[in-house]
């Protein structure tokens, strides 16, 4: 994969972009988010469809989900997430507690109100990978204190 | 052995950042003034440094010390100037300097979008992992002499 500070810079002007782009004031913020989201929702189909070329069936649910948290995290992040919580019921919590586009902006409370922007694309790379593996889903994050975020999955039962 | 302070300024003068750990006297004169004051005479003595010199110059100013403070100059290729005043017992902090820019200003400041370049630097993340990295510098200590 290229160099993490390529990616990392790109993806900043993306956010920038997109905000100036659309700068009709705060009210449109909601917009430039679903923007965000659904390029990381084609990114991710994508990326699934490389990481997936040599990997068996999935059993179930879990296991794709437990794919998401090592192989695919690791490729994009060269990390893991650090935790993953479920109430197998089809709601799964990604907790990753030093989030590499989170981690140079601040390590507490500064730019809280900025960090949901740096996180839409990840919520969208999610949602692309487990849709194009079969899951129809639907992925929120939120931010306590950076850089620990925490992604939040639901499956969608069609 | 002992850091003073630390001063940051772009390449229009601009002070970007300044700290201080263990400064006994004041220079008398506002902070503005004291930043206008530290970039004209660093302009200064670069220039006069370059002309001056007898044989090809390679580096350029470095450092200058008195008898009581040492101070060291960096600039980066991108004309960030990085000022560290020291007592006399540090050798040469350009390796020291060096790091602060790659190690921490690259780190936390470029690569942070919310941080416009060329604007006073404000990421707390930056100041604190600054304040740990000089109090880790071998020749950091908390008391002057």
């Amino acid at each position: 994969m290229a160099d993490e500070a390529l990616f990392q810079f790109l993806h900043s002007e993306l956010i920038q972009y997109i905000y100036k782009s659309g700068a009709n004031g705060e009210t449109e913020n909601g917009k430039n988010i679903t923007k965000l989201e659904a390029m990381g929702f084609r990114v991710g189909q994508g990326l699934i469809e490389r990481f997936t070329k040599e990997t068996p069936r999935f059993k179930d649910e879990l296991d794709v989900m437990k794919f998401i948290c090592k192989d695919f995290w690791t490729c994009l992040f060269k990390k893991q997430i650090d935790n993953l919580r479920t109430n197998h019921q089809g709601i799964y919590v990604l907790q990753d507690n030093s989030f590499r586009l989170l981690s140079q902006l601040s390590a507490g409370k500064q730019y809280l109100e900025h960090a949901p922007k740096y996180l839409a694309f990840t919520c969208g790379l999610v949602r692309g990978g487990l849709s194009d593996l079969g899951l129809k889903s639907v992925v929120t994050a939120e931010v306590a204190g950076m850089p620990a975020c925490k992604f939040q999955v639901m499956i969608q039962k069609v | 052995m002992t850091v003073h302070n630390l001063y940051i300024f772009d390449r229009n003068g601009a002070c970007l950042h300044y700290s201080e750990w263990n400064r006994k006297k004041q220079a008398g004169i506002s902070k503005q003034e004291e930043f206008k004051l530290m970039y004209g005479m660093l302009f200064s003595i670069r220039s006069f440094v370059s002309k001056m010199s007898p044989l090809d110059m390679r580096e350029g100013f470095q450092c200058f010390q008195t008898s009581r403070y040492k101070l060291h100059f960096y600039e980066t290729p991108t004309g960030l100037k990085f000022i560290m005043n020291t007592d006399l017992s540090v050798p040469n902090a350009r390796e020291t300097l060096h790091q602060i820019y790659s190690t921490l200003y690259v780190d936390y400041i470029v690569k942070n979008p919310l941080c416009s370049l060329g604007d006073p630097l404000q990421s707390d993340l930056f100041s604190a992992r600054l304040d740990t990295f000089i109090k880790n510098l071998p020749y950091f200590n908390p008391r002057a002499a």
